[in-house]
């Protein structure tokens, strides 16, 4: 799609829109162009700029799975402008997008390991594509756990399909802030439940994605926990406008998150500036 | 004789230096013409300290804009130097509550006026300057050619020229004699006068071609020490959306006035706007013209009383004419 | 066919009214009436170029706008669906032979840079590509330098013609203008100069020569990027250099080499446009998060972005190139006067650090 001109969005529709939680909206596009729609491929953990030709572009995780052809599903918190009005969309209306962008995980490198999740509120969203992908290639994998929190039962993600994920022999850990009537998962802020869980370092793949202060403290305790830097992977986020690496904002010294991220090990992390 | 005001800078705030967390000042800046601000924060700074009228910046902003300098400590104030423009700004900002007197130790300084460094390097013909003194009414520059004799008076910055007081209208201590007003109340609007006097078409393309350089770097609304909204100016968020990103015409125009509508009855002309301007737009000339409605209409002149209060920040609905 | 032209100072407007008949050419001239600078404006028979001194702004505009639109968009409304709309979108672009007489050494060696991060990354910017394809730069052998210029301390100098097309040498009486490249060879044609004689060719050879042998800047600023990371931290080391900074843009738009952009889009009605205008990293929005979070929060953060960009990031990332061509313009328009040479130099780690 690029061979042109990279800031050009391919017009899309919006076939579904699923309300996650009172702040997260769900939605599936489906390229117009069919034959573009077919050949199109991504690797998980890879972005997608949305346009909404008039408010402007905003970047998210495609976080369908790789095998799903049939459409492109994006999670959007309502922050801003572009937020905001993606918030209005309903099934039929005609979106831009620019995508796939960005190095997405490598996930042949963590074939024949034990994976954890660990995620906060939207920041499951990366998380899901990568989980959702090793689901279908499971016996690629060794043991998975998912950490996943946020702060109330409510603001969970992906609820629908949970059951769908423990089905595909993995290890959920769920938790909330605080108490909540009806909520039988765990009750504690995500880290803490990490240090709880305990899981095994040896020969296992951490992925992080969540708020910069749970990162914080998970990476912390990780360590605690014998995780090393090569072991840590998380997802970052930026304000981005061009997505290509050319317009010089999302840069952490001399990577730039669109481009050679928004995928990093804590061992990458640690050899760049200390700029987050 | 400027050589022994900066002596006496330096006598006074070694003097008071105990008593003060950081001093606000000027320094040498990158060649003999260019001064810089200069953040004394111990005693060995203070050798550094200069001033002449080459000292061109108002440092109030720096009270101000985020991050500050670092509040006092505990029974320290913070001193700064303050020629009669700058000082009335210190007024505008203590009478909006944005410092508080009592925090600052204000160093005044009578001011003959400060040179447009700009107009003096374009007009005098000088080249790789080697050496600057200031004798009397005189800057005598070294440069490849040799020694020149320039009179200061004939590179005074506009804004000197109408100066009405150049006298620091606070201070804890005056850093020389009183010097006499160069300008009257009558005439300090007079270049805002002469461009009235022409007709609406003649001021519209003035106004067209002059604005029509602005690069919109902000530059004017950053050394502004008033133009407190910093980092949520109209000029760029997208919610409110007032402005695009397009520079032509009516974009410059909308910003230009709405910086100087918010300035209305607060601007008190120390001309930083004009001056930083890298396209060396006549910015001030329409913050001169609100503050000439402010003084006919209102009767009132910013930043000269901390205890008043500016009219655009009040509502008086007995006040004649609304 | 003669590879160089003499151009009588009385005629230089005659030769660029010829070539502005089959290009946009684009001169140094003044800022209006009572303005000390100067600018690059498109050529027109009454202007005066003012070839003497270096400009306020650098010719940057003219290959890169300040402001271009990259898409155009309009909805439609759906005539077997009124309550759906259709969007069409509109990316076309060209660039049209344009030729920037007059420049210096930094202004054209600014886009150097840019060729880098717009023509050679993993994408391809067609707006920037097109422009810059159809750009012809005719630069001055630059004999006047001022107190903030430092080509030489970035590895360039004031007969560096790197980005260059044409050589225009200015003699006591006119221009010796030479073609660098096959390129330039029709625009030398377009000029009708006369045919230098061999005393003017042997003028220009001295004064090429002579300003060749000027060191313009006494430091050495190329290799500061390991430098850089080892002050990246020390924060009181950004407060002693940059405390005086007012977070305005000046130092970026009037930088030949400062290219970050940001992308908007503006509506009107049923119809609208994606634009490209010049960002700056000074600026607290640049990389202010939608929640809230902002890495760079202070101009300290800020400033110290600039400073890496140009001599660690771009070294690191392009083989050594300076992000920095020494015009010297962003110490010249600084309203504090804040000396970026200063700010480099001092980043070696046992260099004296007073505020």
């Amino acid at each position: 799609m690029f061979a042109h001109n990279p800031y050009r969005p391919e017009l899309a529709t919006v076939k579904e829109v699923i309300q996650e939680t009172q702040n997260i909206r769900t939605l599936r596009v489906v390229l117009d162009d069919e034959e573009r729609m077919r050949q199109f491929t991504f690797r998980p953990g890879q972005v997608g700029q949305l346009s909404v030709f008039g408010v402007g572009e905003s970047t998210f995780v495609i976080n369908s799975p790789p095998s799903c052809r049939e459409y492109l599903q994006f999670s959007v918190m309502r922050t801003g402008e572009v937020t905001q009005r993606i918030h209005q969309l309903s099934p039929g209306d005609q979106i831009g997008v620019r995508a796939p962008l960005g190095n997405g995980f490598s996930f042949e490198d963590l074939k024949g390991k034990d994976v954890l999740f660990v995620g906060g509120g939207i920041g499951m969203a990366p998380l899901r594509t990568l989980l959702l992908h090793m689901i279908d290639h499971r016996s690629d994998y060794g043991d998975i756990m998912i950490i996943y929190g946020a702060r109330s039962p409510q603001d969970l993600c992906y609820r629908y399909e949970f059951d769908m994920w423990k089905g595909g022999n993995v290890n959920l850990v769920l938790t909330v802030d605080s108490e909540f009537p009806g909520w039988n998962g765990r009750v504690g802020f995500v880290p803490t439940v990490l240090t709880e869980e305990a899981p095994a370092a040896h020969n296992r793949v951490a992925i992080v994605c969540g708020p910069p202060i749970m990162i914080k403290f998970v990476l912390f305790n990780l360590k605690e926990l014998g995780f090393q830097d090569d072991q840590i992977l998380t997802t970052l986020e930026k304000r981005m406008k061009c997505g290509i690496g050319i317009c010089g904002r999302c840069n952490i010294g001399t990577s730039y998150v669109c481009l050679d991220g928004p995928v990093f090990s804590v061992e990458q992390l640690k050899g760049m500036v200390p700029e987050l | 004789m400027e050589a022994s005001a900066t002596t006496r800078l330096h006598q006074e705030v070694e003097a008071s230096i105990g008593r003060l967390s950081t001093v606000l000042g000027w320094g040498a800046g990158y060649d003999p013409l260019h001064m810089t601000p200069l953040f004394v924060r111990s005693p060995e700074d203070i050798a550094r300290l200069v001033w002449n009228p080459l000292c061109v910046q108002n440092l109030t902003g720096y009270l101000v804009k985020s991050p500050g300098v670092q509040p006092p400590e505990e029974g320290k104030k913070i001193g700064i130097c303050v020629r009669g423009c700058d000082s009335r700004s210190l007024v505008a900002l203590i009478q909006e509550k944005l410092i508080s007197r009592e925090n600052l130790y204000i160093i005044g300084i009578p001011c003959r006026g400060t040179v447009d460094i700009r107009r003096l390097m374009n007009e005098s013909g000088l080249s790789n300057i080697r050496s600057v003194r200031i004798e009397k009414d005189l800057l005598i520059v070294d440069d490849a050619n040799g020694a020149h004799n320039l009179p200061l008076e004939r590179f005074l910055a506009r804004r000197c020229l109408r100066c009405r007081h150049p006298n620091p209208v606070i201070h804890d201590v005056l850093l020389d004699e009183p010097v006499t007003p160069r300008t009257t109340a009558e005439d300090a609007y007079r270049d805002v006068e002469s461009l009235e006097a022409q007709s609406l078409d003649q001021r519209r393309a003035f106004w067209s071609v002059e604005l029509d350089r602005c690069l919109r770097c902000y530059a004017c609304r950053n050394a502004c020490p008033l133009c407190i909204c910093q980092n949520r100016c109209i000029a760029e968020t997208r919610d409110p959306r007032w402005l695009t990103q397009r520079v032509n015409l009516p974009e410059k125009f909308l910003y230009h006035f709405i910086h100087a509508l918010h300035l209305a009855g607060r601007c008190t002309e120390c001309g930083e706007c004009e001056r930083v301007c890298p396209m060396e737009i006549p910015v001030t000339l329409i913050k001169e013209k609100l503050n000439q409605i402010t003084r006919d209409l209102l009767h009132y002149e910013a930043g000269l009383d901390p205890e008043a209060v500016p009219p655009l920040l009040t509502f008086n609905p007995a006040e004649a004419g609304i | 066919m003669s590879k160089q032209v003499f151009i009588p100072r009385d005629s230089l407007n005659q030769a660029l009214e010829r070539l502005s008949s089959k290009m946009n050419v684009w001169v140094p001239a003044a800022s209006g009436s009572n303005k000390c600078g100067s600018e690059f404006v498109p050529y027109r028979p009454d202007l005066i170029p003012l070839l003497n001194r270096q400009t306020t702004t650098p010719p940057k505009a003219v290959v890169f706008p300040q402001v271009e639109t990259l898409l155009s968009y309009e909805y439609t409304k759906d005539p077997d669906n009124p309550s759906r709309v259709k969007i069409q979108l509109d990316d076309t672009s060209a660039g049209s032979p344009t030729l920037i007489f007059g420049a210096r050494p930094c202004d054209a060696r600014g886009f150097l840079l840019f060729d880098q991060v717009f023509t050679r990354g993993p994408f391809t910017d067609k707006y920037y590509r097109d422009r810059r394809e159809n750009s012809y730069f005719a630069t001055l052998v630059c004999l006047e330098w001022d107190s903030a210029c430092f080509c030489s301390s970035v590895g360039s100098g004031p007969t560096d013609m790197e980005g260059s097309d044409l050589r225009v040498t200015p003699l006591k009486d006119g221009y010796l203008v030479e073609a660098l490249n096959e390129r330039a060879e029709p625009i030398l044609s377009l000029m009708e100069g006369d045919v230098p004689t061999d005393a003017q060719q042997q003028d220009a050879r001295k004064l090429q020569e002579e300003a060749s042998r000027q060191r313009v800047g006494n430091v050495d600023l190329t290799r500061s990027a390991t430098d850089f990371k080892g002050r990246f931290e020390d924060k009181a080391y950004w407060r002693a250099m940059v405390s005086q900074c007012l977070s305005c843009g000046v130092c970026t738009f009037v930088c030949p080499t400062c290219y970050c952009f940001s992308i908007t889009d503006e509506m009107q009605g049923l119809k609208g446009e994606r634009l490209r205008s010049w960002d700056s990293c000074m600026f607290f929005q640049y990389t202010l998060e939608a929640s809230g979070h902002n890495p760079r929060p202070t101009r300290f953060e800020r400033y110290r972005n600039r400073v890496g960009h140009k001599f660690s990031f771009i070294p690191e990332k392009y083989n050594g190139m300076i992000g920095c061509c020494g015009c010297g313009r962003c110490i010249r328009s600084c309203p504090v006067s804040i000396d970026i040479r200063r700010v480099v130099e001092n980043l070696k780690e046992n260099a004296c650090v007073c505020a």
